[in-house]
């Protein structure tokens, strides 16, 4: 059984290794992009949340796309 | 709708496609017909019919009955008509005396071995050779009934569904070549030989011992009683007909629906049908008895604990307290804490009045799909790479394919009525390439086989597919023409495939292929020259769903197949509405028509028709919801016709999740498993009481015309538009027709839609608008929809489950041909015969080192959850690979499936869970007496 952080850490992460292949600027903010189309505003707050906290193991890609969605 | 019985025209042979005309003379008359066309349809088409036995015009000519004899001038003899093409100048005579005697003297024969109890015989009146008896004036036989007959042949009852009365056999072969031409089994032959010539299923075997798959084919042509549906024999013949479409697969195939009065007697495959021309399968053909099963819930029932018994309400206080209890929970916690859920098996118009539900009454965009856990990677992939989210081609597409891949699908069973016309291509000659680990039934069957069967490990479809690239690139395979003029990000694509790492030979270990086969295979492809993809959810429900649709999309640019007959890229979809569930706007980030909420005019179209402010932003996925629920800030779900406790993925997972919700409100058939965690059950209907259209996998548009009265007494609509009342939102429509007005209103590619087009024309294909008013069969024939298409570079980037010591195996589930995703319908019906259980293949290797023997009950445990089941030994697995369906809630495989899913879209890892299987500790017996609930906890290890 999990919760929602589970969800958006693991598939955040996933997502991030999907772009990991572009330049690191192009890769964040198409993982932005992708968490804006696709991803609930209370997910993408989540995740911005648990970069906060600083608990969790995220791709370098998501920690920084998540910056990119603070506030949004 | 049509009041009177539907008697379909038999032009005896099959329409000609030949492009020439030819002129010729027909008793006097002057006919005009293709070239190529016989005597017999050319007299048909003239108003001329000839009397035949052995001719109908779903088969080629046979040519074995002489009752179609004709005279042509300067033709010695009498011809056979059904056989004989026409020609320039012919003049043919069909009724002559001396014509006349011929066919009575054929006749006679016939019936002086034929039972004579017209009476009391099911098929009085729909006969054939009663009708020809007719026909040529027979008034008796001059030889008597006493000689030597067949009248004492057995009747084989053994088929659920149809008898076969031998003694009424006429041998004509007409179910002998219906089951090779038509559904390509070749289950049936004519053993022996002159006067003992007989119709057998296999070796002499029983109907249901052989290998006849039910399809109904052999049924259907047969011209007198010897192949009778029993519903006809039990009821008789019926007197009316209703057009309308199947529920089962994406198929979509066209039935009449026969009845007598309100009863339905049999369901009978349209010839004018678009997706099926006339053929059908066990299911659509058979399965249709749930519709009035006993289990059947018609009244609404409430409970405010899912521990509490149910209670039945009326309507009123069903729909009150549902829309009580979603605005209550929106008050304490917020808009976003309720959802809604649409169904890939319900119609477009509740669909998307169920969507409008949600986004208008709810305030939120919380709305999903089953199609989230099908084919959601099919709408992330090819809306990418081609611009929307749908197949490329028409089935008849296949037709004019000279390789066909097929790839992570298994048509013989899942989408059976496709697989026949797939079939009868490969037959004339089109190469087939499979790639499946499973040796499923086309890599061989009876005069088919495939090229190349590329048996890759479950979880590496991306490496294959990009390997099939890096072939196409580096040996100079691409159609540079097309690509140049039509597409864009070649360059960077091909560099990425071309890389070294990319290469079959550098994959070939992890994806467990042989490296030269597959170069092989990918040569084919490009080659061509017109090439065609057919896949399933073996693509879509994997970590990579989503990069393996556009790693195939690539290789279509790349070698040039797409835009034309006999070429492009094909899911198969799996239920009967998953194409329009997607199009009707269910999924939480689109409206109809595939467009983003964030798009403030595509927002305003809705808004404008809606009278209500429609969210910008994404609503959550179902899996999100669910694990919302868990967080409790996600507590009350409306579901439509989705059992989520039996077919989504981590079946402890959801059911918690369920558990946690204050209102879960389930609107089905049947109470299912998800039921068992509802507060209000909402009874629905029967594809044989909607009133609307399902549209199919090659996005053609279908009307479901209602058969009967809905048992509960509404329309599913409606009960949306109450709720949605009930809540403050006013939503009403008088009929289903006037919401296809609205999706056509607000959705541009459905903008030339109505019912009265539809009834007009039969089918439409989308995109239906005033570029395309009678649709649109194949796409992107001169440009894509996107403009470009568009390369994508697909990295292989591996799932996280992985085999281990401890779960060395990998599990992929699927499909059967008799059953249906959860069971939930064909699991009430005769096709129970047929697969009364699910049960675990696995290899011969992996058994035997595991003590295992077909018929063992074993453990199937993975690191969530365990199930058991029986076991049955099998040389199509390859070795580390089991497999699985989910038809049965007793066994409930997704018990052991996991969270992992496709990286873009959520669609679940259905296809690669690692598990290990062992003996089961119970006996035989004992395992026999648990319940499902009991069966998926004994032997499981706690969920981690």
């Amino acid at each position: 059984m999990h919760g929602l952080a589970e969800d958006i850490v693991r598939m955040g992460n996933q997502i991030a290794r999907q772009f990991a292949h572009l330049p690191e600027d192009e890769a964040v903010t198409a993982v932005a992009n992708h968490l804006r189309n696709f991803w609930a505003p209370q997910m993408r707050a989540g995740l911005v949340d648990i970069v906060d906290e600083g608990d969790e193991v995220l791709e370098p890609i998501l920690a920084e796309a998540a910056e990119l969605l603070r506030g949004s | 709708m049509i009041v009177t019985l539907l008697v379909e025209r038999d032009y005896g042979t099959p329409a000609s496609t030949g492009t020439g005309l030819v002129t010729l003379e027909i008793d006097g008359a002057t006919v005009i017909v293709p070239e190529g066309t016989s005597v017999m349809r050319a007299a048909a088409t003239a108003g001329r019919d000839v009397p035949k036995l052995c001719a109908t015009d779903t088969l080629s000519a046979f040519g074995s009955c002489r009752l179609c004899l004709v005279e042509i001038e300067g033709m010695k003899g009498t011809p056979a008509s059904c056989t004989t093409p026409v020609a320039q100048g012919m003049r043919v005579t069909t009724e002559t005396t001396r014509l006349q005697r011929l066919r009575k003297g054929v006749m006679e024969l016939y019936i002086s071995d034929h039972p004579l109890d017209c009476l009391t015989c099911p098929a009085n009146g729909d006969c054939e050779l009663q009708d020809m008896a007719g026909v040529v004036g027979l008034r008796d036989v001059r030889y008597g009934y006493a000689g030597e007959n067949h009248l004492d042949a057995p009747t084989d009852h053994s088929n659920p569904y149809f008898d076969f009365e031998a003694s009424k056999c006429i041998v004509c072969s007409r179910c002998v070549r219906a089951c090779e031409d038509i559904q390509g089994t070749f289950a049936l032959t004519i053993a022996g030989r002159g006067f003992a010539s007989k119709v057998s299923p296999g070796v002499d075997q029983l109907f249901f011992d052989s290998e006849c798959v039910s399809c109904g084919a052999c049924v259907q042509v047969c011209p007198t009683a010897t192949l009778s549906e029993k519903s006809v024999i039990e009821l008789g013949i019926p007197t009316r007909t209703v057009l309308t479409t199947c529920a089962y697969c994406g198929v979509g195939c066209s039935f009449k629906a026969e009845l007598r009065g309100d009863q339905v007697v049999r369901m009978v495959p349209y010839k004018d049908g678009g997706a099926n021309e006339g053929h059908s399968c066990v299911k659509g053909r058979f399965a249709w008895g749930y519709a009035t099963h006993r289990d059947r819930v018609t009244k609404p029932m409430v409970r405010e604990k899912i521990t509490d018994p149910w209670r039945e309400v009326s309507w009123e206080e069903a729909i009150a307290y549902t829309a009580a209890g979603f605005r209550r929970i929106q008050a304490e916690h917020g808009p976003e804490a309720i959802g809604g859920i649409t169904s890939s098996r319900c119609t477009n118009e509740e669909v998307f009045v169920l969507q409008k539900m949600v986004r208008a009454a709810f305030h939120n965009n919380n709305v999903d799909t089953c199609a989230r856990v099908c084919h959601s990677p099919t709408g992330y992939g090819l809306k990418t790479t081609f611009g929307t989210s749908a197949g490329t081609q028409d089935f008849k597409s296949v037709e004019k394919a000279d390789v066909i891949v097929v790839i992570g699908a298994n048509p013989t069973e899942a989408h059976p009525v496709f697989a026949s016309r797939m079939k009868r291509r490969l037959r004339e000659g089109a190469r087939l390439i499979v790639i499946d680990p499973r040796r499923i039934d086309l890599v061989k069957s009876p005069h088919v086989g495939a090229a190349h069967h590329i048996p890759l490990q479950p979880g590496t479809n991306v490496a294959v597919i990009n390997a099939m690239g890096n072939v196409v690139v580096t040996e100079g395979l691409v159609d540079r023409a097309f690509v140049d003029e039509r597409c864009e990000g070649f360059e960077e694509w091909a560099e990425f495939v071309s890389r070294p790492e990319n290469s079959p030979e550098a994959v070939a270990v992890d994806a467990h292929i042989d490296p030269e086969e597959l170069r092989a295979a990918a040569r084919l492809y490009a080659k061509g020259p017109n090439s065609a993809i057919y896949y399933g959810l073996g693509v879509t429900e994997h970590s990579q769903g989503s990069t393996m649709v556009m790693g195939m999309a690539n290789l279509a640019m790349a070698t040039g197949n797409l835009g034309r007959d006999g070429v492009g890229v094909n899911p198969l979809r799996g239920q009967n509405n998953v194409q329009g569930s997607c199009d009707m706007g269910s999924f939480p980030h689109e409206l109809s028509g595939y467009r983003h909420v964030s798009d403030p005019a595509v927002r305003k179209i809705f808004e404008d028709k809606w009278g209500v402010t429609v969210q910008p932003e994404p609503g959550l996925r179902i899996p999100n919801m669910l694990s919302a629920a868990v967080d409790g800030t996600f507590r009350g779900i409306f579901i439509q016709g989705e059992d989520l406790a039996q077919s989504d993925p981590n079946t402890h997972h959801v059911t918690e999740a369920l558990s946690m919700m204050d209102l879960v409100v389930v609107q089905d058939l049947f109470m299912n498993e998800t039921a068992k965690y509802a507060h209000v059950f909402l009874p629905g209907t029967s594809f044989l009481e909607k009133d609307g259209t399902f549209i199919n996998a090659e996005r053609r548009i279908n009307r479901v015309r209602p058969v009967m009265a809905p048992a509960c007494g509404k329309d599913e609509w409606e009960v949306a538009c109450e709720i949605a009342r009930a809540m403050g939102y006013e939503m009403s429509y008088a009929r289903a027709s006037d919401i296809m007005e609205e999706i056509a209103a607000v959705t541009p590619t459905f903008s030339g839609v109505s019912f009265a087009k539809l009834d007009h024309l039969g089918s439409l294909q989308w995109p239906c608008n005033v570029n395309a008013p009678e649709g649109t069969p194949i796409m992107h024939v001169d440009t894509f929809v996107r403009g470009k298409g568009r390369f994508v570079p697909t990295t292989f980037v591996p799932t996280d489950e992985r085999a281990n010591r401890r779960y060395p195996l990998i599990l992929t589930t699927g499909r059967i041909l008799t059953q249906y995703n959860v069971g939930s319908q064909t699991r009430r019906t005769d096709n129970v015969a047929w697969h009364p259980e699910d049960v675990l293949d696995i290899h011969p290797a992996d058994a035997e080192l595991r003590g295992i023997s077909t018929g063992d009950w074993v453990v199937l445990e993975s690191r969530v959850g365990a199930t058991t089941l029986r076991a049955e030994v099998s040389e199509r697995m390859p070795v580390g690979v089991v497999y699985t369906t989910f038809h049965h809630p007793g066994t409930g495989a997704n018990v052991v499936t996991t969270e992992f899913s496709d990286w873009a879209t959520n669609c679940p890892e259905y296809k690669v869970t690692a598990v290990q299987v062992s003996p089961s500790p119970m006996s035989r017996v004992s395992a026999e007496a648990l319940t499902g609930a009991e069966l998926t906890t004994a032997g499981a290890t706690p969920a981690s």
